[in-house]
């Protein structure tokens, strides 16, 4: 079997953009949640967002017009072409066929959605609104990508909802194990749109102040936008051309509740049943896990099943193993969440530093873990389990390894 | 894919589409040389190729009410293709059985409405039921919820191209052993938002005809549905004493800016490589073509570029419209009844000059190209032979 490592990541994201920026981010615990700028949400109960206030995409576009595609196609363009200078790639290899895009998202350009009811109800006239849809089908994402970088290999959108990331970088790894491909950019984008917002309001899953993941106090999730890519290329190619390795995928499992659309399933079957899948094939054991980046989104109910389920597969290793929640300083940045959560587990995995949980003031009897609460910790992991679960009871871990020579 | 690898076999078929519900009326009315593509009577000044079968008859009306139509459609094909699979509903101790679909547009109905109440009425009466359907891959976690399907459950967007992506990645899943059984395919719903986004990138007929390759060819219809296979591994299905009907092989795509006639030859080519067949081994091609002037000439260069020019053609969006992540799925089979009973399904409109002719017509071989291009430069191909087992000639209609 082919060996797949991360050469390159790159991350628009709410604590700023740029590996450099967000992994300072990250270890110094700062938040990127704040007042929805957006659109006004003065008809809502909640007001916070994680919104990316800095981001320019006109420096990440040499092919297309950015002005011309919508936003979450602009973040995940610039996330690719920040991979691809990170992996040293500003030059591409000859044949283009054996490079290809997988992305992952929730809403995709649901602003062509925002865009049409508003023009709908402006004018009254459902055909005049008509022009706003051309843009929407949510492959055109991975297309912008493939299309701005020249790239003519496999591309597919797997818009897995908020676990979308974490199968965008699963079919990179297959499509390279395969064979169909030499190098892949894989990851996920969302904007920030009413949409999401307005759905988890309603199901009054929207914190009111901060994101608490684990703690006793904590009150829900707070929605968020951004994009990420790595680059995943064969070990061997990489070490060819010297490049330099953040950490190797060895494998990934997914499993489906089919239990709930909203609500995880009370023992958390199939969080469990994936993380066993993704450990399986990549040949591990609950005793190699150093860490786990957690999905933790800060919902009471999903974060006491994510805790409980890793306690049953992990027994009394549980407690020992720490896993963080970044959703605590950027937000839930939903279909992009699982792909800029394996820019940081790559991070990790590199500089053997993980992220805190920020706001974990008060532990939870129902979720008694390490959840390395509010300050970054060296622990230099060798081996990591990133975990992402979504509406529709999907589930899906990825199992990344520390680059070893 | 290498030749030693686990062999994914077809064990059973569900489909809902234009023509009727179930392989039968599909089969009946696509050798009858019918076209479902008519004026509709929903959409007004549209003409579309449309589902009327009653869902409900398959779905009964416990759960059902908070399914949009693409879950609808999704959850007839799973229940069909289960029952032709002779699996009864799955149960939490049996094998985890998988679900990977394509489709283009997803739930955009079900999110185009639920903003709409809020936009109208304000955020606090959308009902918060609604909000799982606005996700892209809502269908398949209901219909795994409906069904009982606890393995991967996968939604796969490439446009038109989707649902021969979803078997592909499905065959994958199999063929590295991470699953046993996925029932893979496409789905989607018409609805008033497909047709404008198609209707403004310049893709639909304004003549309302869906006649591919034709001189005067100008924009396709619209069509919809579901149509899934139960794929399993060879073995599985011997132990479940299922004999197959088809077996995957190998699948190609490419993409540029746009749909080129290198870059549809490039995914032939890789399809054949892949499968390690020759361009002559290749009984019938059931082509991409849906009316679209540019497509269309794309893929006719491409097939005369890498085939020989009396390979038979058909172009079955001519019956059934291009119903978007449905597509691939339904060609699928088409491609499939082909090898099956040696005889390719006629293209309603067709003039008989050129690659495609009006009439049924005998093929020699086990293999067809099954083709799928979204608008948008991806294009794909995927290969399916008649099974012919380990060693000896067994055959099934089954799962056709």
């Amino acid at each position: 079997m082919e060996r797949v490592v991360i050469t390159g990541v790159g991350v628009v994201s709410p604590v700023g953009s740029g590996k450099d920026q967000f992994w300072h981010a990250l270890l110094t615990g700062k938040s990127g949640i704040g007042p929805v700028r957006s659109f006004d949400t003065s008809a809502y109960p909640v007001h916070i967002g994680a919104e990316v206030h800095d981001f320019e995409p006109a420096p990440y576009f040499k092919r297309l017009d950015p002005t011309g595609i919508c936003r979450a196609s602009q973040m995940a363009v610039a996330a690719a072409r920040m991979a691809l200078a990170d992996a040293g790639l500003e030059r591409l290899p000859e044949d283009r066929r054996r490079v290809g895009v997988s992305m992952g998202t929730t809403s995709g350009e649901a602003e062509c959605i925002e865009h049409y009811n508003d023009a709908r109800k402006e004018s009254g006239d459902l055909a005049k609104a008509g022009p706003a849809l051309a843009a929407y089908p949510s492959h055109m994402i991975p297309r912008h990508v493939a299309i701005e970088l020249d790239l003519h290999g496999p591309c597919v959108m797997i818009p897995a909802a908020c676990a979308a990331g974490n199968f965008a970088v699963g079919y990179g790894l297959d499509a390279i194990r395969m064979g169909r491909a030499d190098m892949m950019i894989s990851g996920g984008a969302d904007r920030f749109t009413r949409i999401p917002y307005t759905g988890f309001a309603r199901l009054g899953a929207i914190a009111p102040e901060r994101c608490q993941p684990f703690d006793r106090n904590r009150k829900g999730m707070v929605p968020g936008e951004g994009a990420a890519a790595i680059v995943l290329e064969r070990r061997e190619a990489a070490l060819g051309r010297g490049a330099r390795i953040y950490a190797e995928i060895l494998g990934y499992g997914v499993s489906c509740d089919s239990h709930h659309m909203t609500a995880a399933h009370p023992q958390g079957d199939g969080a469990i049943r994936a993380m066993q899948a993704a450990m399986r094939e990549s040949g591990v054991t609950i005793d190699n896990i150093d860490y786990i980046s957690a999905h933790g989104t800060g919902t009471p109910t999903n974060d006491r099943v994510e805790a409980m389920a890793v306690k049953t597969l992990f027994g009394e290793r549980a407690g020992k193993v720490p896993m963080s929640s970044i959703k605590s300083m950027l937000g839930h940045t939903m279909g992009a969440a699982s792909a800029i959560e394996a820019v940081a587990c790559a991070l990790a995995l590199a500089s053997g530093w993980v992220p805190p949980t920020i706001n974990h003031e008060i532990p939870d009897e129902d979720c008694t873990l390490d959840f390395v609460p509010n300050k970054a910790r060296e622990i230099g992991p060798r081996v990591l389990l990133n975990n992402a679960y979504a509406f529709g009871g999907n589930n899906a871990s990825v199992c990344l390894k520390r680059y070893e020579a | 894919m290498s030749r030693e690898a686990t062999r994914v076999v077809v064990t059973g078929v569900g489909v809902i589409s234009p023509l009727g519900a179930g392989l039968a009326d599909f089969e009946q009315r696509l050798y009858a040389g019918e076209s479902a593509v008519r004026p509709s009577a929903q959409f007004s000044g549209a003409t579309t190729a449309e589902v009327t079968a009653e869902l409900t008859t398959w779905l009964g009306n416990k759960g059902v009410r908070v399914l949009d139509r693409t879950a609808r459609l999704l959850s007839v094909a799973t229940h069909l293709a289960l029952c032709d699979a002779g699996i009864e509903r799955p149960t939490e101790d049996g094998p985890e059985i998988g679900l990977v679909y394509g489709t283009m547009f997803g739930s955009m109905r079900s999110i185009t409405s639920f903003d709409w109440t809020s936009v109208t009425e304000g955020p606090s009466y959308v009902s918060p039921m609604e909000f799982p359907n606005t996700v892209i891959s809502s269908p398949g976690g209901q219909a795994a919820i409906k069904y009982g399907l606890r393995g991967v459950n996968s939604t796969i967007c490439a446009g038109p191209a989707a649902a021969l992506h979803a078997l592909n990645i499905a065959a994958e899943f199999i063929r590295f052993g991470r699953a046993g059984a996925i029932l893979a395919g496409g789905a989607e719903e018409l609805c008033q938002e497909a047709l404008y986004s198609f209707q403004h990138r310049g893709l639909l007929s304004p003549r309302g005809v869906a006649r591919p390759f034709a001189t005067d060819r100008d924009g396709t219809a619209l069509g919809e549905g579901s149509a899934l296979w139960m794929l399993e591994s060879e073995d599985g299905a011997a132990a479940r004493g299922r004999a197959p009907s088809v077996e995957i092989l190998g699948f190609g795509e490419s993409q540029d800016s746009q749909t080129t006639a290198e870059c549809a030859a490039e995914a032939m080519r890789q399809a054949l490589a892949n499968s390690q067949i020759s361009p002559d081994q290749v009984a019938c091609i059931i082509a991409a073509a849906s009316g679209s002037p540019t497509v269309d000439d794309a893929e006719a260069r491409a097939l005369f570029a890498v085939f020989n020019d009396d390979v038979p053609v058909c172009a079955p969006k001519a019956t059934f419209g291009e119903a978007m992540g449905a597509s691939g799925a339904f060609s699928a089979i088409v491609g499939a009844l082909a090898l099956h009973r040696q005889t390719l399904a006629p293209t309603p409109g067709a003039t008989g000059a050129g690659l495609l002719s009006p009439e049924a017509r005998k093929i020699a071989g086990d293999y067809a190209m099954i083709n799928a291009a979204s608008y948008d430069g991806n294009f794909a191909s995927l290969i399916v032979r008649a099974w012919s087992g380990p060693g000896g000639n067994e055959t099934s209609h089954a799962g056709i």
